[in-house]
C-alpha cells in the first residue's frame, strides 16, 4: 500500500529529496517519478507537498536552481545539491541510520 | 545574473511558479497518454491528480514569506510562560535590571534636562551672556555699565538686540504684611532679546522706559497664582513697592522664570541709567540675542571692535575693558557638566555590572534548559529561530525591568532636586516621552549585551547533541567565561568604588579645613532694600547703626556685623588695586578679593588681627585691612600698614589707608585657599549685604526673636533667608553632596551586583561538582580543605578583578581631578581600602556556598548515581 505524505514526517520527505537530487540535476516532476520508482511504489509523494519542500529547501540554501530544457525539450526548472545541502545531507543521512538502526534492533530484539 | 537579483529577496515570481507546476502537469499529461488515455483524458486525470493549482502556490509562497508577526507574538507568549515557570530567576533579572536602567535614565533624564535641552526661549541657542571684563585681573568683574550697554548696542552688527537686568528685593505692602518680594529691573528691549510676549495684559510702553516715566511691572505667573489666586483681573491692579504705587500691566507665563524662579516681577528702567559716575557704575547682568546666522566668533569679533573703539573714546575707563560673549545655556550650567556626566558614566558602568550580572544568570539558566533545547533542536527548530526566542525572552525581562525603571527615573528630578536644589535648571527634569524611548533603547542594548552570548553558547549544536545522549552532566567546574565575568564585575565595582572613596575623603579633607574664622554660632539674614536707597548715605548710615544697635540690645546675641557676601561661601570680586605711592613695573600688579564689611566683622567672624588696627568707622577717609596673604603676596618683608590703595574699578570710592593686617581666612569658599584679600571699611548696607550675628545658643532658635526685634524699628522693611552660616556652607557644597551621595550609591549597588554574581557563579560550581565533593570527601578528604579550595577559588578571580579594577581605577579617576579636594586622584589609602572592603566582602560571597560545598553528605550524593 503506497504511503502518502502525513504517514511521512516532515524532515524525511526533505532528506529523501536530498538524496534524489544528489544523484544529479532534476526537475520536480523527476524527483517524483523517481522516489515512486526507487521506493517500488511504496511511497507516492504528494504534488502539494513537494513543490512547498523544493521551495523550502531552495530557500535554506540546500538545494540551488536553474532553469534549462528537458529530455522532450520543455523548459523545466532543475535541481540540484548546493555545498551545505550535501553536508546537510550526510548528517541527515548517518542520524536516519543510526535511528533505523536502532529501531530495526529493538524490533529484532523485542520478537 | 545581473546583480540587482542577488540583492532583492529570492522570490519565486508566479510566472516562474506557473511555468515550472505547468511543466510538471505537462509530463504527467504525457505519462497518462502512454498508458493509454486520450489526450484529454490525460490532461484531466493529470490536472485531477494535481489537485487546485491555486493552492498550491499560496503554499509555496508561504515559504518565502517572513511570518515576523505570528513568530514574534509565538516568542512572546513562550516567554511568558519561561518567566512563569521560573519566577525567582526572572524577579532576580527584572529587579537588576529595574535598578540600573532606572538609575540610567534617571540621571539621563538630569542630563538631558540639564544639558542637552536648549533652554526654553524660542531660539533659544542665539542667546548669549555678554559681559565687559579687565583681562588683567585673573576674576573678572562681569557687570555692565548701563551706558556701556547702550553703546554696545547702538553700535554692533550682529545682535538683534542686548539687554540688561539687575534684582533685587522688594518689600510689598498692599497685604496686611509687608511681603519680601524679587523684583528685576530690566533695561529696554528685554521683552524683544527673550522673544517672549506676556501671556496676559501688555509689554512696557515706551513712556514706561523713560526716566520720571509712569510705573509698570510685569509679575511672574508663581508670584500671579500665590499672591492673586490667578485673578483673570489682575491687570491695572497696584501694588505698594517700598512705598511706590505701581500698576501692573500684565502676567508673564508660566515657562519664563530669568533670571531664576525667584523673579516675582519685572520693572522697567530707562535706557542709560546710571547711580554714579555713568561708566564705572557696573551693575548690569547683559543678555543679548545674535541676529539669524550669526556665529559666535563673528559676534566675539564684532563686540571686540566695538569696544575697541569705546577705548579709543574713552580711553580712561574703556580702554582696558574686553567683551566676553558665551552662549547662555553654558554660563546657566556652569560646572553642573562634569558632574553630571560623571554620574552617567559610573551609572553606565553600573549598567554594565548589570547586564553581565544577567550574562551570568542565563548562562547557568541555559546549562538547565539544555534538554529543552535539544529537544527544539531535535524537532527541526533551526538555530536562529531558537536564538530569536531566547533573545526574545531576554527581551521580556529587560521591558519589564526598564518599565519598573521608569518609576525610578520619575523619581528623579525630586532626589536632584533634594540633594541639590542649587544645580541650574533642576526644575526642568522631568519624566516625558524622551525618557522613556531612551529607557527602551536600553533594554534594547541590555538584551543584545546580556542576552546574546548567552543564546549563542546556549544553542551550540554540538553541545545539545552530545547533552541529548547523557542525563547525568558532568560538566566541568571550569567555566572560564563565568569566571571572566565575574573579575570583570569586580574591576568596575573596584572604579566605581574608588571614585566614590575620592569624593568621600574629599568631603571628610573639607570638614577638617581650618577656615580661618569661627563659623559656628552664626546667623546670617538679609533686611529688603533696594539701590533707590543709596542715594543718601547719611540715612542709610543711621539706617544700619539703628539695625546693629537693636541686634547688639537683644539678648542672646553676642555680637554683630554686616559683610557684602558670607564668608566661605564662593563669592568673588575681584579687581587690581592700584598704589598710590607709586609701583615699580617689574613688580607684579596688585589683584586683589573685595570684602565690604564692618568694624566688627572681625571679632564676630573671630577673625584675629596681626598687626594694626580694625577699620576706623568715621567718616573721614576711607580705610582698609588687609590679609595676611595680601602682605606676602604684594609686600614680602616691608611694612604694608600706611600705604594707600584704590580700586581700579571702584574708582568713585577713593583712595584708602591700609591701617590693619589680619589673619587668613577662606573668604570665597571652603574648597579655596585664602587668597589676597582687601576689606574695605564699609558700616552701611546696601541691597545684598548680609548681617552676620554671633548667637550664644543654637543660631535659629534666635531667629524670631530677631525678627521681631527689628520689625519695632523698622516695621517697613522684610526679614527674611534666616540660616545658620554652617547651613551657606552645606548650601554651596551641594553639587558636590550631589555627585558624592549618588555615585557612593551607585558604587555600593554594584559591588553588591559584583559580590551576587560572585556568590550565583561559585553556587553553581558548587551543585555541578557536589559528586566530585561527595567522592572526595569519602575517599578521606577534610571539610577544611574543600572551603578552603572553593573559597580560593572565588577570591582567585576577585584578586585578579582588583588588580585590573586598580589599574582601570589609576586611569579614570584622574578625569575626576578638578572635582576633588586635598586628596590626590590616585591616593593610596583610597584605593587600597576599596580593595580591602571588596575582598572583604567578596570572601564573605565565597563562603556561604565554600561551607554548603564542604556539608555535601558523600553517601547522599553517591547515592545518586
Amino acid at each position: 500500500m503506497p504511503i502518502e505524505k502525513s504517514d511521512l514526517l516532515q524532515g524525511t520527505l526533505d532528506m529523501l529529496i536530498l538524496k534524489i537530487v544528489a544523484l544529479g540535476p532534476v526537475h520536480g516532476y523527476g524527483i517524483s517519478l523517481r522516489i515512486r520508482q526507487i521506493s517500488r511504489e511504496v511511497l507516492h509523494v504528494q504534488q502539494g507537498s513537494l513543490y512547498p519542500a523544493l521551495h523550502r529547501l531552495e530557500k535554506r540554501g540546500w538545494l540551488q536552481a536553474e532553469w534549462g530544457a528537458s529530455d522532450k525539450g520543455r523548459q523545466a526548472k532543475f535541481y540540484k545539491l548546493s555545498l551545505k545541502g550535501q553536508k546537510q545531507l550526510e548528517s541527515e543521512e548517518s542520524n536516519w541510520n543510526r535511528l533505523s538502526g536502532a529501531v530495526a534492533n529493538i524490533m529484532q530484539t523485542a520478537q | 545574473m545581473s546583480w540587482w537579483k542577488s540583492i532583492l529577496p529570492k522570490r519565486a515570481s508566479d510566472a516562474q511558479m506557473d511555468s515550472e507546476l505547468r511543466f510538471h502537469i505537462e509530463e504527467l499529461t504525457d505519462e497518462n497518454i502512454a498508458a493509454g488515455m486520450t489526450p484529454e483524458e490525460a490532461r484531466r486525470s493529470a490536472m485531477l491528480e494535481f489537485g487546485g493549482r491555486e493552492r498550491f502556490k499560496e503554499e509555496v509562497r508561504d515559504v518565502y514569506r517572513i511570518r515576523i508577526l505570528d513568530a514574534a507574538v509565538a516568542n512572546l507568549k513562550s516567554a511568558f510562560r519561561f518567566i512563569q515557570k521560573s519566577p525567582t530567576f526572572s524577579i532576580t533579572v527584572i529587579l537588576t535590571l529595574a535598578l540600573a536602567i532606572g538609575a540610567n535614565s534617571a540621571v539621563f533624564s538630569a542630563i538631558d534636562a540639564i544639558l542637552l535641552r536648549p533652554l526654553p526661549f524660542p531660539d533659544a541657542d542665539q542667546l548669549m551672556r555678554v559681559d565687559q571684563y579687565n583681562p588683567k585681573t585673573s576674576s573678572p568683574l562681569h557687570l555692565v555699565a548701563p551706558v556701556r550697554l547702550e553703546d554696545w548696542n547702538r553700535l554692533n552688527s550682529t545682535f538683534q538686540a542686548l539687554t540688561g537686568y539687575y534684582s533685587e528685593d522688594v518689600s510689598e505692602s498692599t497685604g496686611p504684611l509687608p511681603e519680601r518680594i524679587t523684583r528685576a529691573w530690566v533695561s529696554p528691549r528685554f521683552l524683544e532679546v527673550w522673544a517672549v510676549s506676556p501671556m496676559l495684559g501688555r509689554e512696557f510702553t515706551p513712556d514706561e522706559e523713560t526716566l520720571h516715566g509712569p510705573a509698570a511691572a510685569l509679575i511672574s505667573d508663581g508670584f500671579w497664582r500665590r499672591r492673586f489666586n490667578a485673578d483673570p483681573n489682575i491687570v491695572g491692579r497696584n501694588l505698594r513697592l517700598d512705598g511706590h504705587l505701581t500698576p501692573i500691566v500684565g502676567v508673564m507665563p508660566p515657562s519664563f522664570s530669568f533670571p531664576d524662579r525667584e523673579t516675582d516681577l519685572w520693572c522697567p528702567v530707562p535706557a542709560g541709567l546710571s547711580y554714579g559716575p555713568a561708566r564705572l557704575n557696573n551693575w548690569f547682568t547683559v543678555i543679548g540675542r545674535l541676529q539669524p546666522g550669526v556665529t559666535l566668533a563673528q559676534a566675539r569679533a564684532n563686540l571686540a571692535t566695538v569696544q575697541a573703539q569705546l577705548g579709543r573714546q574713552f580711553p580712561k575707563t574703556d580702554g582696558e575693558l574686553s567683551v566676553g560673549v558665551e552662549p547662555l545655556k553654558e554660563t546657566t550650567i556652569g560646572d553642573s557638566r562634569r558632574s553630571l556626566w560623571l554620574l552617567f558614566g559610573s551609572v553606565t558602568l553600573l549598567l554594565f555590572i548589570a547586564c553581565i550580572n544577567v550574562v551570568a544568570l542565563l548562562l547557568s539558566r541555559s546549562a538547565q534548559r539544555q534538554h529543552e533545547i535539544s529537544v527544539r533542536f531535535s524537532l527541526g527548530a533551526p538555530r536562529g529561530a531558537l536564538i530569536v526566542q531566547l533573545l526574545t525572552e531576554t527581551f521580556l525581562l529587560a521591558l519589564i525591568g526598564s518599565g519598573l525603571g521608569l518609576f525610578l527615573a520619575a523619581a528623579a528630578s525630586g532626589i536632584f532636586r533634594s540633594l541639590a536644589a542649587q544645580l541650574p535648571r533642576v526644575e526642568e527634569i522631568h519624566l516625558d516621552a524622551r525618557i522613556v524611548l531612551y529607557s527602551l533603547a536600553c533594554s534594547v542594548v541590555v538584551t543584545l549585551l546580556s542576552g546574546l552570548v548567552p543564546a549563542i553558547r546556549g544553542t551550540r549544536r554540538n553541545l545539545s547533541a552530545s547533552l541529548a545522549q547523557s542525563g547525568r552532566s558532568q560538566v566541568s567546574g571550569r567555566n572560564p567565561l563565568q569566571w571572566l565575568l565575574v573579575g570583570i564585575q569586580v574591576a568596575l565595582a573596584v572604579t566605581l568604588l574608588a571614585g566614590a572613596g575620592l569624593l568621600l575623603r574629599s568631603f571628610q579633607q573639607l570638614g577638617r579645613v581650618s577656615p580661618g574664622f569661627d563659623p559656628t554660632h552664626i546667623l546670617t539674614f538679609q533686611l529688603s532694600m533696594n539701590w533707590g536707597e543709596t542715594g543718601d548715605m547719611k540715612k542709610l548710615r543711621q539706617f544700619t547703626d539703628s539695625i546693629l544697635e537693636t541686634l547688639r540690645a537683644t539678648p542672646g546675641v553676642e555680637a554683630e556685623a554686616i559683610s557684602v557676601g558670607v564668608p566661605g561661601v564662593p563669592f568673588r570680586y575681584q579687581t587690581e588695586l592700584k598704589l598710590m605711592e607709586g609701583r615699580a613695573d617689574t613688580e607684579p600688579k596688585i589683584v586683589a578679593e573685595n570684602r565690604f564689611v564692618s568694624a566688627s566683622y572681625f571679632a564676630t567672624m573671630r577673625i584675629p588681627l596681626l598687626a594694626g588696627e580694625v577699620c576706623r568707622e568715621t567718616d573721614g577717609p576711607p580705610t582698609v585691612v588687609v590679609n595676611r596673604a595680601f602682605a606676602n603676596a604684594y609686600f614680602p618683608g616691608a611694612p604694608v600698614l600706611g600705604h594707600h590703595v584704590q580700586s581700579m574699578n571702584l574708582g568713585y570710592s577713593g583712595a584708602a589707608e591700609i591701617i590693619g593686617i589680619s589673619g587668613d581666612a577662606r573668604e570665597t569658599g571652603l574648597d579655596h585657599l585664602p587668597v589676597p584679600t582687601a576689606y574695605w571699611c564699609a558700616p552701611i548696607a546696601e541691597p545684598g549685604t548680609y548681617f552676620l550675628v554671633r548667637t550664644r545658643n543654637a543660631p535659629m532658635t534666635m531667629a524670631e526673636t530677631i525678627r521681631r526685634q527689628i520689625h519695632d524699628t523698622e516695621p517697613q522693611r522684610s526679614v527674611y533667608d534666616f540660616a545658620p552660616l554652617e547651613q551657606h556652607f552645606s548650601d554651596a557644597l551641594a553639587e558636590g553632596r550631589l555627585r558624592t551621595i549618588l555615585l557612593t550609591f551607585f558604587a555600593a549597588t554594584a559591588l553588591s551586583l559584583a559580590c551576587i554574581g560572585l556568590y550565583g557563579t561559585l553556587s553553581y560550581s558548587v551543585n555541578v561538582r557536589q559528586r566530585e565533593v561527595g567522592l572526595r570527601l569519602a575517599l578521606g578528604a577534610l571539610r577544611g580543605q574543600i572551603i578552603r579550595q572553593f573559597l580560593w577559588q572565588g577570591l582567585a578571580v576577585c584578586i585578579l578583578g582588583c588588580l585590573a579594577g586598580w589599574a582601570l581605577a589609576w586611569v579614570s579617576t584622574r578625569l575626576m581631578a578638578g572635582l576633588l579636594y586635598g586628596v590626590s586622584p590616585n591616593d593610596v589609602p583610597t584605593l587600597s581600602a576599596v580593595i580591602f572592603l571588596v575582598l572583604a566582602v567578596a570572601a564573605i560571597a565565597s563562603l556561604i556556598p565554600a561551607i554548603r560545598a564542604a556539608r555535601v553528605e558523600p553517601m547522599h550524593v553517591l547515592r545518586d548515581e
